[in-house]
Order: C-alpha cells, then structure tokens, then sequence
C-alpha cells in the first residue's frame, strides 16, 4: 500500500466523526434514579425502567439535559428550543426495550463549530492547497510553518441513553465470532449519553484525532464527562470516503468501530484511507460497510455490509413529554461552563503575553490550567512567562510537582539565578516532596552569582569550546 | 347482617371505621363470594387471599390503634392482569407472562392501597388489553354475569365482570380504545375513564402509550368517585412524565343538579351504522332525562369522529408494536428453549409467546412505522388526532359534557364476531375520547327493551373536568334509578356479611 | 398499494415474530384488511395542522432530578433476575448471537 502522504496527493480524504459521550460525571442514569457506575459487580445498579420492565416509565434527569445543553454551548451550537425524544427500535438485548430513547430530527443542539488548530508534523497531512492541482475545496489559509487553523462543523448532538455491556463467552478475546452465548450486564444500560455528529469536514487523521483532543478537553473542562477512551466513556465511529482531488461528488464511505485511543484512531483512517486508495486505483469498488479497527495487528477489517439503510421505525416517544427549553434553563447551563480551552488560551496570550502554541497547551487540560494558574498566584508578573515555560517544558517529566514549587523554580530562573539544567535537577529533587526548591538551590550552594567579573573567565572558556566544536555555529545559539 | 354485594365501597369504609364489620370480616366475604360466583364467572386470573387478609388485618390493627383509616378501607378491590402488585403474577393474560412476578407495584394500585383497599386478586383481561370481549386471554374466557353465554366486553372483562357479580366491591381496567367504558357498558356497572395524564400509568403494562388510561369500575357513581379520589388525591406521579396534578374532591358537587348546564348530542352519532335501536331509545331516554333534571340539550358536530377508528387502529398498533418490542424472554417472559441462536430464541420466543391478536397488533405497527409508510399513515393519524381534539374543543364551547352511547350493542355472543377488524368497531363511541385524552364514563341505564341485557349511557367531557363529569353521571344514575345493581343471578350467593 | 406475502414475511422477520406458512397467509389477509381500514386517513388535506404526538396540553418540559433513590426503586439481584430463565452467576443470558446481522455492541 501507498503511503498517507503520497495517497493524499491525489486523493482528498472526507472524514466524519461520531461521537458518543458518557456524562460521567452525574449520580444517576438518563431515565431513572439508578447509581450512574459500571464499576459495580454485574447488574448491581439496575431497576425497572432500565431494565426495559414491563409497566415502567422513563423520567428524564434534569442534569443531564442541563449538560448537554452546556457541551452545545460549549461547541457553537444552536440550542433548540423545542424537541422531542424519540424511539429507535432494534432488536438486541443490550437495549432493554428493544428500542434506545434518543433524538429525532432535531436535537438539543445544532449546527455549531469547533476550530481546530493544526500545526507541527500533523499540519503536513493536509497538502497545501497550491500543491495540488484542482482541489475543489476552500483552502484553509496557513502560517508560514504550515500550521493552519480548520473550522469543523458540527452537525449536532442529541441526548440518548447508552446500552448495556455484553460479554461473548467461549469466542475468541470474548469477541462475538466463536462464542457460544452471551452474557448481559445492564448497569451501563441508561447511562446518560450524548452524541456528537461532526458533518464531513475533516480531511486527514490527524484533524480527526486533533478534533477528538479538543472535544475530551472541551467536554472535561464543563466537567460533564471523564471522557476516557480507554474505559469506552468516550467513543468514537469513523467514516471516511475517498475523492479524487478536486471532485466534489462524495465517495463511498466506510465506518470504523473499536477506536480507543486517539492512536488508534489516528492509525484506523490512516490504514482506512491507503486501503481504499489501493482498492480504488486497482479499479475496485468501496462497499460501504462497518469495519472493525483491530490494532495489534494495524488493519481494519469487514464487520457488517450494509446494503440497505436501517429502518429503525423511529417515532417520538409517547412516555416523554417534549421539550420546550426556557430561557432561563439555557441562561443557568451558560453560568455552569467554565472558561473554555479557547478563551483560556487567548487570555494567556493578551495578560501573560505567552506564545500562542505554549498558551494553547496549558489551556487544553483544566487541571494542567488549574496547577498553571494556582503557580501564577502570588508571583511577580515578569514571572509568569518562566512559569509557563517551566510548565511547558520541565513539569509533564515529573509526577508530583507543586504550584508553589514551580512558582519558586520558576522565580529563580528569571533572575538567572539557575540554569534550566539546574532546575531540572533541584525538580527530580523537590518532586513529591513538600520541600521548597529555593531551600534545595541553596543547600547545595547552586545560586549563581550575578558578579560579571567572577563569570567572565568562564564564559570565555565556554564560548572557546562551542567555537571549537562548532566552527560554523554564528551568531546567538 | 347483609350481603357484600349489597354494600357500596363508602358503606364499607364508614361500616370499617365504625366497628360495624372488620376489614377481615369483609375480605372474607368478598373471598366467599368470588369463591362461590367465580367459578361462573370466571373474572379472576389469580385470587390474592393472602394478600388480601393481610391488608384486611393491617386495616383492622390501625383501627385498633386508633391510627386514621383511608376512604377505600376494608373495601374489596380487583386490578386488571396488566398491573403490578408485589405478591402477585402479572401476566397480561398472555402464555409470554405466564410466570411474571411483579418486581414492584405499580402506582395506581399502591394508591389504592394506601387509601385502605383490600386486594382481592388479579382480573382477567384481553391479551396486553388486545379486543374487545377478553376473549383472547390466553387462560380463559370471562362470562358476562348477566348472561354467562355472552361476552363481558373487554379489554378490561374481568375487572368488570368482577364488579358485576358482586365478587368485589370496585376495581380497576385500564382504558386504551374503550376497554373501561365498553365492558362497563355490557356488564352494567358504572366505569369511567379518566382524562389522559389524570392516574398513573406507571406500573401499568402499556399498550398504547398516549392513549392508555387507568379507571376504576363500581357499582354507583358514588364508588367510582371515591376510587378516583384514591388515585389522584397525593397528587401527580413523578415516575410517570405525562401525569399531571388532579386533585380535586370528586365527592364534592357530586350530588349537585345539572340544573342550567348544557349537554351536547351529536345527531351523526345518534344515527351511526350498526347501533341498535334500543340503545338508541335508552341512551335518548337518559338525554331526556338529564333535560328534565333542568339541562339543556345543544346540537354539537365533531366532524371528524368518523376517522377516529382509522387514526386509532394506526397510532394504537405503533404504540404497542414498539411497547411489546421488549418481550424478547430475555429478562422475563416466556423463552424457548434449545435454539441455538439469539435471533431464533427472540422470533420463536415471541411467536410463541404472544397469541394471535397481539402478534397481528404488532405487525401492523412495525409496517405502519418503516420508513415511507411513517408518512402515509403515521404522521397523518397524529394530524387528523388534533382536527379530532380540536372538533371536541368547539364543541366544548357549546356544552359542559357530551352525551352518547357506550357501544352499539349488548353484550354479544361468545364467538359472535370472529373477524378481528369488525370486532374494532365495538369502540366506535369510545375511541375518539382517547385520541383527544379526554375524559369519559359509562353509566347503566337498566336492561335493552330487546335483549333484556345491560345498556349504558356514555358521557364525555374536557380534558380535566373528570369532576363534572361523574356529576352528570350521578344525574344520570339518579334519574335510571340502576344504582348498584349486582346481576341477578349472582346476586347474594355467598357472600355474607 | 397491497402487502405482499413477501411484504409480511420481510415485517415478521423485522418484528421478530417467527410465523409458519399458514399463519403467514392469515397475516396477509389480515394486514391487508386493517391497512383498508386506515384508508380514511390518506383523503385528508393535512397541510399546515400539527401533529398530537402527545395529548397533554402543553405540559413540556417534565424532568425528574439527579437524586440516588436506590431505596425507592433499584432492585436487589435476586429481583433482577427472578424473571430472567437463563442466567448466569449475576449476568442474564443469551445464546451466541451468530446467525444475526447485528453489529456487535448494539446501537449505540
């Protein structure tokens, strides 16, 4: 197979992603009172209306609509005033009514936006658009370095009810192929879901895995989910279809399941996209089926051929009364979120004066922003910059840092009075200790001096030695 | 001292709380009584002895305690097959919940409880509440006390065939196209179908979702007034998102005059296909007699009432299509054995489990909701559903209720109508109110000139005016003169009180 | 617009509902008849009337709070699988769902 870089040459890659998202984070399911945790022993957390009995009703949990209503907010969305939940019937135990309850046509919220910043290796996915010849679509415009800024579209998201967990015994890895029975635990079953649909505007992996990245760190900061894709709180389908540069039909499309880890879904459409490209140039045909990513051995393959659209006989649910969402309802889920990664990273930039991608990557994680921001409290303004800057590059190779500990190597720092190496080292020291860097710097005498005289004879020797070992080296290092 | 079905459910409490008779001493009757009629009848699926004499011993033990005593104590109750009490089997009288224990009990019966009722057991009904005679219980026919060749009505035969006989003082049916109003009618008991949103569903195995409605049955108005106290006194169910706050005192106003107050006849009604002419005297009678107690009788048209069979036989089957998709012998319900994939355990569990009618409801509905076929009939049948409630809104302006027949006929014959779509036309008169969610009640109006069988008047009012409601129907019961009629061949047999 | 036998076939086997050769010419009979009775819904002029979906007024809206009630309602195991025939250990059971098109993991 060709490799990504030379398939997108000639082929545009037209990636959507659907993504499915526990709120986690609330005390109890969608529909009923039941504890909202699967680390119970099996069906532990289960009562009548999650368990699809017959006479029981569905009352919907007034937090998780607050929370969705919050991760719409949070994503540019229209939130809609009115809509309804409706049945999705499927036959398959994991439902215990045999039908989800979810959103019809119109969800809770619509038509927003996330902009994706891609920069570094990544950014090189995309061709530029001047590099290939006839692109149909609107070139996003680019730095210098070939970072560029994607506005992603978001379709919508609609509020849902997650399914139980099955275990496939006798199979192989407890998958379904070979199992002899199935076992069926229904503490999922009801949790609080929301579904995000992006519409098909990304075009490489790495926007696909960078949309994934801001939308965990967008849907943590709110504090609706833990959005770990390891556990399956937070999960992710790919579609992808492939279009000759400059052809505006859509292609066929693939979907991928069993992506649990941004790698994995980077590599998936990676593997997915030099596929169809191999199929397509033979003169083969995509089908448009379901694909399972299987990562130890870096391939996706056939799960499901569809053939025909599913008919879910969806119609709105009877046993729930629609929504007419007040003004006030809207205005008190607004006062819930935080600020936002993108706020936050523009807020570092204009006060602290921080370079835009060090900005961005204390901004991501709410709890990297909130050490960055507790080491800020107290500390002269100039400093600030070195404290970024110890946060940027020194503290994620530490396990126990404090603030207070960054604050006062990074006080050191910018008045020189260590050197970065030395810094590390009075770190590895001071880390999951209650112990003051300064304390550690002294004791073991490293304050270094401001005398110019006493520095000069060594600075002449250092600047001798670099000379000799790099002849061309010029200038400032 | 007396016969049990000689004593009104307010006699009963009043006897109760006065010391006149024990709960237990009740209870006990009502067990003689079902033990000597029922074996004609055939009302009851299961008999809660236990139940009931330990509810009945709890009632006498407050009385004892000087512990305040709800209205419903001591008083003899029967639930429909399609609600959940703990202790007992809810099987929907249907082979697929044959061994269904209830896990939990569902809102309306509890209510019923707490107001001191003693749970006699659980009625016979239409399979899932499927028809309209409770012949498709898949365990036994129910017979009409008042002819045991004939058909209580259904789907809620049981509870009113149990009422009739005097087995039980009141009980509940649940009412989706008519199942309260229509056996109530042929069995000639009072029954009343509150307006949607009124009593709880939850705990209620549904059928049709935005149709279904709990009601109780009893032999006066007085005891279907004091039943729906019980029911909705606490207030709305919070396990149940359509319920909505209801309390009122309906023994309030109850024994007010009509006096001024104006009844709505639809001629079109009056003059439909196939009702026979002696309901049609009796039901005119009962017109004028409402006229003589000082209403006034008003001309109102709902013109779009004649498409209310066609939007209900499609929201109905949707409904219980998706609402019976649950029966799969996972979780509960009949499973069949030895198949080796899922897919084969669900379709023969499931055909085999479910009886015919419920099988023909279900695949109408899973046809009527595919896609395409949604927009021919599904979508259109919730549209005409508003021409409908908005038809009853104007009539309304010209009236307080609306006056017409329960059925088009007596009780008819077991095996009489065997074409399923014909026997869907029994609810002729009932089905629209549940497309409207109003609120309606059937009143008996003594024997047909021809059939010498049970005929009743139906009434009809606005959505939360339940109240009003049962005061025309004591009008009506009051000026009939058939308040609390046991059906004479069951009338005192065993029993004593 | 007739239902076919083909037509009911293909809706049984949605619906899961396993008929035999006989039921299966009843069930078209019968489909056919009842989808007959629905005809007065498609000689409507239905433009610009809303749907009822649910005959409540305008109750909207109707949200419980996010409170643990596992005294009032969750149900102990044993209740939980008191209904279920085939379990195992804490879990219900099925036989290996092979044989069905479904994706694994259900739908969601």
């Amino acid at each position: 197979m060709k490799r990504l870089a030379e398939v997108l040459r000639d082929w545009e890659a037209v990636i959507g992603l659907e993504v499915h998202t526990e709120l986690t984070t609330l005390e109890t399911k969608m529909f009923c009172n039941c504890k909202n945790t699967h680390d119970d022993p099996p069906n532990a957390n289960v009562c009548p209306v999650c368990l699809g009995m017959p006479g029981a009703l569905p009352v919907p949990n007034r937090a998780a609509i607050q929370s969705i209503v919050m991760a719409g907010l949070a994503t540019n969305c229209q939130i809609m005033r009115h809509s309804m939940f409706y049945r999705k019937h499927y036959f398959y135990p994991d439902m215990a009514k045999n039908y989800q309850t979810t959103q019809g046509p119109v969800a809770f919220c619509m038509h927003g936006h996330l902009d994706l910043e891609v920069s570094g290796e990544g950014a090189a996915e995309r061709p530029a658009w001047e590099d290939v010849a006839a692109d149909g679509e609107t070139p996003v415009s680019r730095e210098r370095d070939g970072s560029y800024v994607a506005p992603i579209r978001i379709l919508r998201i609609h509020m849902e009810e997650d399914a139980a967990k099955m275990v496939h015994v006798g199979g192989e890895e407890g998958r379904i192929t070979a199992a002899t029975e199935s076992l069926i635990d229904y503490n999922r079953c009801g949790t609080p879901l929301i579904e995000l649909v992006t519409e098909p505007d990304l075009r490489t992996p790495e926007e696909a895995r960078l949309f994934m990245e801001k939308l965990q760190q967008t849907f943590r900061t709110l504090g609706i989910s833990d959005c770990s894709l390891e556990s399956g709180s937070m999960r992710c389908d790919g579609n992808v279809s492939l279009r000759r540069r400059g052809e505006t039909r859509l292609g066929t499309k693939t979907e991928m399941k069993n992506i649990n880890s941004f790698k994995s879904l980077h590599d998936a459409l990676e593997y997915e996209i030099c596929r169809q490209a191999e199929v397509l140039e033979e003169g083969g045909i995509v089908y448009q089926e379901t694909r399972h990513w299987e990562p130890s051995r870096r391939r996706t393959v056939v799960m499901r051929v569809k053939e025909t659209a599913d008919d879910y006989r969806l119609f709105p649910d009877p046993d729930l009364a629609p929504f007419d969402l007040t003004d006030d309802f809207i205005e008190e889920a607004r006062e819930k979120i935080p600020e936002l990664p993108d706020a936050k990273r523009d807020r570092y930039m204009a006060e602290l004066g921080l370079k835009r991608a060090d900005a961005a990557q204390l901004a991501a994680d709410p709890n990297v922003a909130a050490f960055f921001e507790e080491a800020l409290e107290g500390a002269p303004a100039k400093v600030a910059a070195t404290i970024a800057n110890v946060m940027v590059n020194l503290v994620p190779s530490f396990g126990a840092l404090t603030p207070a500990q960054v604050a006062s190597i990074a006080g050191l720092l910018a008045e020189d009075a260590v050197t970065f190496a030395q810094a590390r080292e009075v770190l590895a020291a001071v880390d999951g200790t209650e112990k003051d860097p300064e304390a550690v710097v002294d004791e073991r005498g490293l304050r270094q001096t401001n005398d110019v005289s006493a520095l000069e004879p060594i600075v002449d020797e250092v600047l001798e030695r670099c000379g000799a070992a790099h002849p061309k080296a010029g200038g400032v290092g | 001292m007396a016969n049990i079905d000689q004593l009104s459910a307010a006699r009963i409490a009043a006897g109760v709380a006065a010391g006149k008779f024990s709960a237990t001493e009740v209870a006990r009757a009502s067990l003689d009584a079902i033990e000597s009629r029922d074996p004609q009848v055939r009302a009851f699926l299961q008999v809660s002895a236990d139940l009931a004499l330990a509810a009945a011993a709890e009632t006498d033990r407050r009385r004892a305690a000087g512990e305040a005593l709800g209205p419903l104590a001591g008083v003899p109750v029967a639930f429909k097959d399609n609600m959940h009490l703990v202790g007992t089997r809810t099987t929907c009288a249907s082979r697929m919940l044959e061994n269904y224990e209830s896990t939990f009990t569902a809102t309306c019966v509890q209510r019923m409880l707490d107001a001191g009722a003693t749970p006699m057991g659980k009625a016979n009904m239409d399979e899932f509440a499927f028809g309209s005679s409770t012949e498709s219980s898949a365990f036994h026919r129910t017979n009409n006390p008042w002819d045991t060749e004939r058909v209580p009505g259904g789907s809620s035969g049981g509870s009113a065939a149990a009422v009739a006989a005097g087995e039980v003082t009141v009980s509940l049916g649940s009412d989706t196209g008519g199942s309260i109003r229509q056996p109530a009618s042929l069995c000639g008991v009072v029954g009343m179908k509150p307006t949607y949103g009124a009593v709880s569903r939850y705990g209620v195995v549904a059928f049709g979702s935005s149709l279904d409605q709990v009601g109780p049955f009893g032999r006066s108005v007085e005891d279907v007034a004091l039943a729906m106290n019980a029911l909705t006194a606490v207030g709305r169910d919070p396990y149940d998102s359509t319920s909505q706050p209801c309390a009122v005192d309906f023994l309030e106003h109850l024994e007010d005059p009509v006096e001024g107050m104006r009844v709505g006849v639809v001629p079109a009604l009056m003059d439909a296909a196939g009702l026979t002419e002696e309901v049609r005297t009796a039901v005119g009678g009962a017109a004028r007699a409402l006229e003589d107690a000082g209403a006034q009788l008003v001309e109102v048209d709902l013109p779009n009432i004649t498409s209310a069979i066609a939007a209900y036989y499609v929201i109905a089957p949707c409904e219980a299509f998706s609402n019976l998709a649950r029966f799969d012998g996972v979780r509960y319900g009949y499973r069949e054995e030895g198949c080796l994939t899922l897919a084969e355990q669900t379709s023969r569990s499931r055909a085999h489990g479910f009886g015919e009618e419920a099988k023909r409801r279900q695949m109408l509905g899973a046809y009527l909701l595919s896609s395409g076929v949604y927009d021919t009939y599904y979508y259109p049948a919730q549209q005409v559903r508003t021409l409908i409630t908005q038809d009853y809104r104007r009539a309304y302006e010209q009236c307080d209720v609306i006056l017409m027949p329960a059925t088009p006929r007596t009780a008819f014959r077991f095996g009489e109508i065997s074409d399923p779509t014909q026997m869907y036309a029994s609810d002729m008169f009932t089905i629209s109110n549940n497309i409207a969610g109003n609120g309606g009640i059937s009143v008996p109006l003594g024997l047909g000139a021809e059939s010498r069988l049970p005929v009743s008047v139906q009434l009809q009012g606005p959505a939360f005016s339940d109240r009003k409601l049962l005061r025309f129907a004591r009008a009506v019961e009051r000026a009939a003169g058939a308040q609390g009629v046991v059906a004479p061949g069951f009338a005192g047999k065993g029993g004593e009180l | 617009m007739a239902l076919s036998r083909e037509d009911v076939a293909g809706i049984a086997d949605y619906a899961r509902i396993a008929l035999t050769d006989g039921e299966l010419d009843e069930m078209t009979i019968y489909m056919n008849e009842a989808v007959d009775l629905l005809e007065p819904i498609r000689q409507y002029d239905l433009d610009g009337v809303d749907p009822t979906f649910h005959p409540i007024g305008d109750l909207s809206n109707v949200m419980g709070e996010d409170i643990v009630d596992d005294s009032a309602r969750a149900l102990p195991i044993d209740a939980a699988l008191s209904n279920a025939d085939s379990t195992r250990d804490r879990y219900f059971r099925v036989p290996s769902i092979l044989g069905t098109d479904e994706d694994e993991g259900g739908i969601a």
